[in-house]
C-alpha cells in the first residue's frame, strides 16, 4: 500500500517536471536554444508568489504577480540573449553564445533573489493543506491532483495548438527553416517572442503549483527541478511535447521510489543512470524527436 | 501592356565582386517570361534581389509601379510576389497540405485565424482552398504524407503549388523543371499556364530551353551579371552573343 502512495506521489511530482521539460523542449524543438534560465524563472515565480503572500496579498493576487514577473523575465531573455545573438551574428541557434548567456541570466536572477530574501528557505503557508481526500488508504491532495490535471491539459492544448491551428504551422516552419518561413510572410521577430512567453507561463504556474504542493521555497529550487525536467525531457526525446509527459512523470516516479527504497541522498543518482541508459539505447529518446522542429542542442 | 515589374540599372556586389552589374528589364503584365544564361550568370542572385532576401547596392525595383527596392523580405508576399526555389525548401516535416496552407499564412494572419484550429474543421475556407489548388494540380493523393516522404518531383511541384496559392501578381520560378523526368515536366507545364491563364505573371529560371521554348513568350538573357540579350525564344537562340555565352568564344575553343 505504502508502495502505491508514492507511485501516485511520484505522479504529482512527476507532473511539475512535465511542465518545465515542456518549456525546455519548446524552445530547444523551435529555437534549437537550451535556455538554461528556466529554474530561475521557475524560482522567480515561487518566491514572488511567497514573498506577496507573506506581504499579506491574497493567494491568487500573488500567483498573478509571479506569473507576470516570470512572464517579462522570459522577454527579457529572449531579447538580449537569443535575439541580440540572432540579430549580431545570423543564425544564433549554431552559436553556443545563447546557451552561455542564459546561463549568466540563470545566475544574475538566483542571486538577485538572493540579494533580497537571502538563502534560506522559506515555509509557504499554503490555503489548501489540509484539502485532500483519502481512497482506501491512499491519500490524494487537491493541489497536487490540480497540478497533474493542469499540466495534462496545458500539454494537450498546446500540442493542439501546435498540430492544428495557423499560429502552431507557423511556429513549426519557424523550427524547420525560419528563412523560408520569412519568404512565406511569417513575421518570425513577433512569433519567436510567442515561445518565450509559454516558456514563462509554463515555468511559473510550475513554479507556483511546487510551492503550493510542498509548502516551501528558496532561491534554489529551481535548479533540482529543472534539471530533473531536463533528464525527463531527454528521456522522452528532444522537441517532443509528449515524450517530455511521459519524461516528466517517469522521473517523478523514479525520485519518489528511489526515496523510498534507497533514501534521500542518492536520488540523483538512479535519475541520471536512467537517463545515461536510455541514451545508449535510444539516443532520441523513447519518442524520437521529430514532433516540432530538429531537436538537436 | 503595362510591366508589372521594372527592374532599372539594379547593381550588387559582394565583397570586390560584381554578380550583378547594371541590370534593368521589364516584365509585362500577364506575360511568361525566362531569366536564362550559363551558371554563375546571376539569375538566382536577381531572384534573391527580387525576394528581398538581398539587398540591392544600387538601382530600382518596382512592382505595379511602386517601388519595392526597402520592403522587407518578409512583407514581399503580401504585395504580391511569391517564389519557389532551386533547391526545394519546403518545411520538410509538416504535410503536403500544411506546407500548402504555410502559403495562405499572409491572407490568413488575423488574430482570430491564427487561434482557429484549422484542422478540426474541414470545411474551413483555407483548408478548402489548399485542398482545391491541391486538386487542381494533380498532386491530391498526397494530402497529409508528410512532405519528405515524397518524390523529388512531387515536392517540386508542390513549391509551386505553395507559391501559387499565395494569389502572387507575380510568380518567380527557379529552375523549376530541373530534375523532373519529362511526364512530370508536362504536367508542371500545364499546372504554370493554368495559373498564366488565370492572370497571374511568370518569371521562370530555367537550363531546360525546350521548357523555356514552350512556355515563355519572352526571354532576358544574363552572362556575368550582365543583360546581353531580350528577346522571343528564337531570336535568342539564333543570336550569336548568347551562342557565344553558352558554347565560349572562338579564343577558348582553341585549344
Amino acid at each position: 500500500m505504502l508502495i502505491l502512495q508514492q507511485l501516485v506521489n511520484g505522479l504529482m511530482l512527476g507532473s511539475v517536471y512535465v511542465m518545465v521539460a515542456v518549456a525546455f523542449t519548446l524552445t530547444i524543438g523551435m529555437l534549437n536554444f537550451l535556455n538554461f534560465t528556466i529554474p530561475a524563472l521557475f524560482m522567480v515565480a515561487a518566491m514572488i508568489t511567497w514573498a506577496a503572500t507573506a506581504a499579506g496579498f491574497h493567494w491568487l493576487v500573488a500567483a498573478a504577480f509571479g506569473m507576470i514577473v516570470a512572464i517579462l523575465a522570459s522577454l527579457v531573455i529572449e531579447r538580449f540573449t537569443y535575439r541580440y545573438m540572432k540579430a549580431k551574428y545570423g543564425d544564433a541557434t549554431e552559436h553556443a553564445l545563447p546557451l552561455v548567456s542564459s546561463l549568466g541570466f540563470l545566475i544574475i536572477f538566483e542571486h538577485v533573489v538572493i540579494m533580497i530574501w537571502g538563502t534560506d528557505p522559506m515555509t509557504f503557508n499554503s490555503p489548501f493543506a489540509h484539502a485532500k481526500f483519502e481512497i482506501s488508504g491512499i491519500i490524494f491532495g487537491i493541489p497536487q491532483l490540480i497540478s497533474l490535471a493542469l499540466s495534462i491539459i496545458l500539454v494537450f492544448g498546446l500540442s493542439l495548438l501546435l498540430k492544428k491551428t495557423q499560429l502552431g504551422r507557423a511556429l513549426r516552419s519557424i523550427a524547420e527553416k525560419p528563412d523560408t518561413a520569412t519568404l512565406m510572410g511569417v513575421d518570425v521577430g513577433k512569433i519567436v517572442p510567442v515561445v518565450f512567453v509559454m516558456t514563462g507561463f509554463l515555468c511559473a504556474l510550475a513554479g507556483i503549483l511546487f510551492t503550493v504542493n510542498y509548502q516551501h521555497v528558496s532561491p534554489y529550487i529551481g535548479d533540482h527541478v529543472a534539471t530533473n525536467a531536463i533528464a525527463g525531457m531527454v528521456i522522452g526525446g528532444l522537441g517532443n511535447i509528449w515524450g517530455a509527459i511521459a519524461g516528466g512523470l517517469l522521473i517523478g516516479m523514479v525520485e519518489v521510489l528511489s526515496i523510498h527504497f534507497w533514501g534521500a541522498d542518492i536520488i540523483k543518482v538512479p535519475v541520471w543512470s536512467l537517463m545515461l541508459i536510455i541514451l545508449v539505447f535510444r539516443p532520441a529518446g523513447l519518442f524520437g524527436h521529430t514532433q516540432i522542429g530538429k531537436g538537436k542542442f | 501592356m503595362s510591366n508589372v515589374l521594372n527592374l532599372t540599372s539594379v547593381e550588387k556586389s559582394f565583397g570586390g565582386l560584381k554578380v550583378i552589374d547594371n541590370v534593368s528589364f521589364n516584365v509585362k503584365k500577364g506575360s511568361r517570361t525566362a531569366l536564362i544564361g550559363p551558371n554563375g550568370a546571376g539569375k538566382t542572385t536577381i531572384f534573391n534581389l527580387l525576394s528581398g532576401i538581398y539587398e540591392v547596392d544600387s538601382g530600382n525595383i518596382s512592382l505595379d509601379n511602386n517601388d519595392i527596392t526597402q520592403i522587407p523580405a518578409r512583407k514581399r508576399i503580401n504585395i504580391g510576389m511569391s517564389r519557389s526555389f532551386q533547391n526545394i525548401r519546403l518545411m520538410p516535416h509538416l504535410s503536403t497540405i500544411e506546407n500548402v496552407m504555410l502559403g495562405q499564412h499572409h491572407l490568413a494572419n488575423s488574430a482570430r485565424e491564427n487561434f482557429f484550429p484549422l484542422g478540426l474543421i474541414k470545411t474551413n475556407k483555407w483548408a478548402k482552398l489548399a485542398e482545391q489548388s491541391l486538386i487542381e494540380a494533380g498532386l491530391d493523393t498526397y494530402p497529409g504524407q508528410v512532405v519528405s516522404e515524397l518524390p523529388y518531383g512531387v515536392q517540386k511541384r508542390i513549391e509551386v503549388v505553395r507559391a501559387l496559392v499565395s494569389n502572387p501578381k507575380l510568380l518567380l520560378l527557379d529552375e523549376p523543371a530541373a530534375g523532373l523526368n519529362s511526364t512530370e515536366t508536362k504536367e508542371l507545364q500545364i499546372l504554370l499556364e493554368k495559373a498564366s491563364s488565370s492572370g497571374t505573371t511568370l518569371l521562370v529560371v530555367e537550363h531546360d530551353m525546350n521548357f523555356v521554348r514552350n512556355l515563355c513568350q519572352h526571354v532576358v538573357v544574363l552572362n556575368f551579371g550582365r543583360k546581353i540579350f531580350e528577346g522571343t525564344p528564337d531570336e535568342v537562340s539564333r543570336d550569336p552573343q548568347v551562342l557565344e555565352a553558352y558554347l565560349g568564344g572562338n579564343d577558348n575553343n582553341a585549344s
